[in-house]
């Protein structure tokens, strides 16, 4: 448990992802990382041949007990955390949400532990083809649960390896005003206790942002 | 030449013995009668023989014919024969008589008759009286059984209540029990079963009369207990006993004899044997660095270097024995925290293997309830592996994680309580949680100076875990030792010397001195033989004194303090250094006879001596 930050690393045209990839675990290496092995979160997309509502069913290595699914209607998204039987059951239902393959999407990489972070260099790669969509970095700040607290410690943390490419500003989940079912008044994911969910759907927005732009792109062309 | 010798053999004169009664005398068969002896010679006469006989014998025959015709032709010579021979004993009978008539050669006695026994009548009575009272005894004794069956205490009665506390089935004419503790989740091969009979004979005066007798199997008779030791170098640190039944209340004779108590001792030696099975087993399989031994009734497992965990299965057969033996046990050194968690952790295995989480779905059968919540709770790798690890734990690595604890607890205790002890001046408190687990402790160590409790105080958290021990100090630096009793000794010692130099730096703070420097780590000096003295070095209000106190960092903390005075008392302008303004400069430091001074403890007499160096400004 821990308060995880993920980050899109911009990548110019110069490095190839790879490349990318070797140069950052290196910099890690050298402030005395130690690498565990690697990680792997994928998404699943299932649509309703009803109306357009999506599930998003997701795995990540770092859970390997659970499966993360998200309800998405298009105003609201519900999560829900299940066993792992939960996919045979969405191969059950397969009539009625039917699996979008070419719209599935995973992150995979090393995983570093230094002192109480985690780091994980995760890149994106899409569908069957295993086209490269870009890198995601992931930071696990271990001893902490309330992500406004520890947030200065990870931005500086992630200034000491990303350099220039770090972010100023605390990722645009945490910021977003949530209705809150006890307090007529919103409150902020920042100020909450962490939950595993939480990391899920970070990573479901930037998959989700790789998958509108792939289809921009196949929709491009065609224009 | 062989002279050859007649040998007659005759039959006996004396009767056949038929039987011979329980008192010894003989019966002896009627002698046979003519037909009887005809018929079993004629049994004897092979027929068969006779008919194929050859004509040699056939001409024997005939001649024998007759001889038996002639003997026969003089119809009264049989008579005659007869009158002779009476006559020959009449002629010889004369010659007697006439010979004992002469009372010379011969006498003739009176042959004495068959004298008639006199019967006493006080005999008779007393013979009679002592059949009478025989044959009253036999029935007396009928009497009383029957009596006994009806008053005395009822089998049916007995059983029911037997029922009542055991399992009880009928197998043909056999009231079967069973001891064994399959239906709380033992899977324990032994059948455990013993059986019900009704006994006759029934001591109405015992402590406990049951006509309801139980028969257990030898090798669950008798009583069992198993034995924990932690030995170390041959020398026992504690033990401990395992058994079901209560070893120190005194057991009766009669209690052993009801059945009750007899199943309950076999019940308790069929639960210790089973223990031991597995614990032996567990002791094989396990890939220990140093491995467990087993021999006979013996495990030993090492916990720490040179400790050794030594668990025995002791069984006797006799009540007395073992009586003598737990008199001799109440005296030693007793561990119940042992004992009752291998009795707690094989009692936890039956539960395990009866109690399943409540089904869920068709996979999902006999797995603990946390792993099926892990998947909707979304536990993390570390989590889920740290539940893998202790649900896979065996008794024995249990057992042995608990006894380790057990032992790092008490050397912790003695490192603390001996330094308590021999330190005086700050005074050391430890505060043992009462509340832990069987594998992990904590205890809060508080460091304080009589007087001064609000001026400093050190407190710092040791947990004792299975084989090492964690500290947290006040400045939250996290600290992990060994095993190694020595290693907390100085940590300890190191923070005792800490808390002196910090005590001492608030209380010149109180004065109005200054700190001029503060070291915890004072690297030049005499070499310590185990970590570096503390200094600190303080300047008056005025700056016209300065102390430098040193405490070193060994058992005896001892503390040394040096006093500088500016100006310099004597000083004299020499042609190398010239002019009045140097002797503003600090004098030579003088050591101060710091266990001379007044002052109950280190902050007192440093107070005591920092108010005697201030000087007022005028």
């Amino acid at each position: 448990m821990g308060v995880t930050i993920l980050v899109p690393y911009p990548l110019d045209n110069k490095k190839t992802g790879p490349e990318v990839v070797e140069e950052l675990s290196k910099r890690l290496l050298a402030m005395q990382a130690t690498q565990t092995g690697h990680f792997l979160v994928d998404g699943d997309v299932f649509e309703s041949s009803f109306n357009k509502t999506k599930i998003h069913v997701m795995h990540n290595s770092e859970y390997p007990a659970s499966v993360f699914s998200i309800l998405d209607n298009g105003q609201k998204q519900i999560p829900l955390i299940t066993d792992l039987i939960f996919d045979l059951l969405m191969l059950k239902v397969n009539p009625i949400y039917a699996s979008r393959k070419q719209l599935k999407i995973e992150s995979k990489g090393p995983r570093f532990e230094l002192g109480d972070f985690l780091v994980k260099l995760g890149s994106v790669t899409m569908s069957q083809s295993q086209t490269f969509k870009g890198l995601l970095i992931e930071v696990d700040y271990r001893p902490c649960l309330i992500p406004i607290i520890c947030w200065e410690l990870i931005r500086e943390f992630l200034q000491g390896f990303l350099g220039q490419y770090s972010p100023t500003t605390i990722p645009v989940y945490f910021t977003n005003s949530v209705p809150n079912p006890h307090h007529p008044v919103p409150y902020q994911k920042s100020n909450d206790t962490y939950q595993p969910i939480d990391t899920v759907q970070q990573y479901l927005e930037h998959f989700n942002n790789y998958r509108k732009q792939t289809i921009a792109l196949m929709m491009g062309p065609n224009k | 030449m062989a002279q050859s010798i007649s040998v007659s053999v005759e039959a006996p004169i004396e009767n056949q013995i038929m039987s011979i009664d329980y008192d010894g005398t003989e019966v002896y068969a009627n002698p046979l009668t003519q037909s009887e002896y005809l018929t079993r010679n004629a049994a004897r006469i092979n027929f068969m023989k006779s008919s194929e006989t050859t004509e040699e014998s056939k001409e024997e025959e005939q001649a024998v014919a007759a001889a038996a015709f002639q003997a026969s032709s003089s119809p009264f010579e049989n008579i005659l024969n007869k009158l002779k021979e009476a006559y020959t004993e009449v002629t010889v009978l004369h010659d007697v008589l006439a010979v004992s008539k002469e009372k010379h050669y011969l006498v003739l006695d009176p042959v004495p008759m068959h004298e008639q026994t006199e019967i006493k009548p006080m005999a008779v009575v007393y013979a009679r009286k002592k059949a009478l009272g025989m044959a009253g005894n036999i029935l007396i004794s009928g009497a009383e059984r029957l009596k006994r069956l009806d008053n005395g205490p009822d089998f049916q009665i007995e059983l029911l209540r037997l029922r009542q506390n055991w399992r009880l089935k009928k197998v043909s004419d056999n009231i079967i029990g069973d001891l064994s503790f399959r239906t709380a989740g033992s899977k324990f091969m032994h059948p455990g079963n013993f059986e019900v009979s009704k006994s006759d004979e029934v001591d109405i005066k015992g402590p406990n009369p049951s006509t309801l007798q139980v028969t257990i199997p030898s090798e669950l008779q008798g009583v069992a207990y198993i034995k924990v030791v932690t030995q170390k170098d041959q020398e026992d640190l504690c033990s401990a006993n395992v058994t079901m039944i209560d070893h120190k209340g005194k057991l009766q004779v009669g209690e052993i004899s009801s059945w009750q108590k007899k199943l309950e001792f076999a019940q308790n030696v069929l639960f210790c044997k089973e223990l031991f099975n597995q614990l032996a087993r567990e002791a094989v399989q396990l890939q220990a660095t140093i491995p467990h031994v087993v021999i006979g009734n013996q495990i030993r497992a090492t916990l720490l270097p040179g400790i050794q965990l030594i668990i025995s299965l002791c069984h006797s057969t006799n009540y007395q024995e073992f009586q003598e033996e737990t008199k001799k046990k109440a005296d030693d050194l007793h561990d119940h925290v042992l004992e009752h968690s291998l009795h707690q952790l094989l009692r936890e295995i039956h539960y395990k293997n009866t109690h399943y989480p409540i089904p869920h779905s068709g996979h999902a059968v006999g797995i603990a309830k946390k792993r099926l919540l892990a998947g909707p709770h979304s536990y993390d790798r570390h989590e889920l592996w740290e539940m893998t690890r202790c649900q896979n734990q065996t008794l024995l690595e249990q057992i042995i994680g608990q006894a380790q604890h057990i032992f790092m607890r008490k050397r912790t205790q003695y490192v603390l309580d001996s330094i308590a002890r021999d330190v005086k001046d700050p005074q050391i408190t430890s505060h043992w949680n009462a509340l832990n687990s069987p594998t992990l402790s904590w205890v809060k160590i508080n460091i304080t100076t009589h007087g001064y409790d609000t001026i400093t105080r050190t407190a710092l958290v040791v947990h004792v875990k299975e084989r090492s021990l964690m500290a947290i100090c006040r400045d939250g630096r996290v600290m992990h030792m060994s095993y190694e009793p020595q290693e907390l000794r100085d940590l300890i010692l190191q923070q005792i010397c800490q808390h002196q130099i910090t005590g001492l730096q608030n209380l010149s703070r109180c004065m109005a001195w200054q700190l001029l420097s503060n070291s915890n780590h004072l690297g030049i000096g005499d070499v310590e033989p185990l970590g570096n003295a503390n200094a600190i070095l303080i300047a008056s209000p005025l700056g016209d004194r300065v102390i430098a106190v040193q405490v070193r960092c060994d058992p005896q903390i001892v503390v040394k303090v040096y006093v500088s005075h500016s100006p310099r008392e004597f000083y004299t302008s020499g042609p190398l250094v010239q002019g009045k303004l140097w002797e503003n400069l600090g004098s030579e430091f003088k050591d101060v006879n710091f266990d001379k001074m007044e002052g109950r403890n280190f902050l007192n007499k440093m107070e005591f001596l920092m108010a005697a160096l201030t000087k007022i400004k005028e």
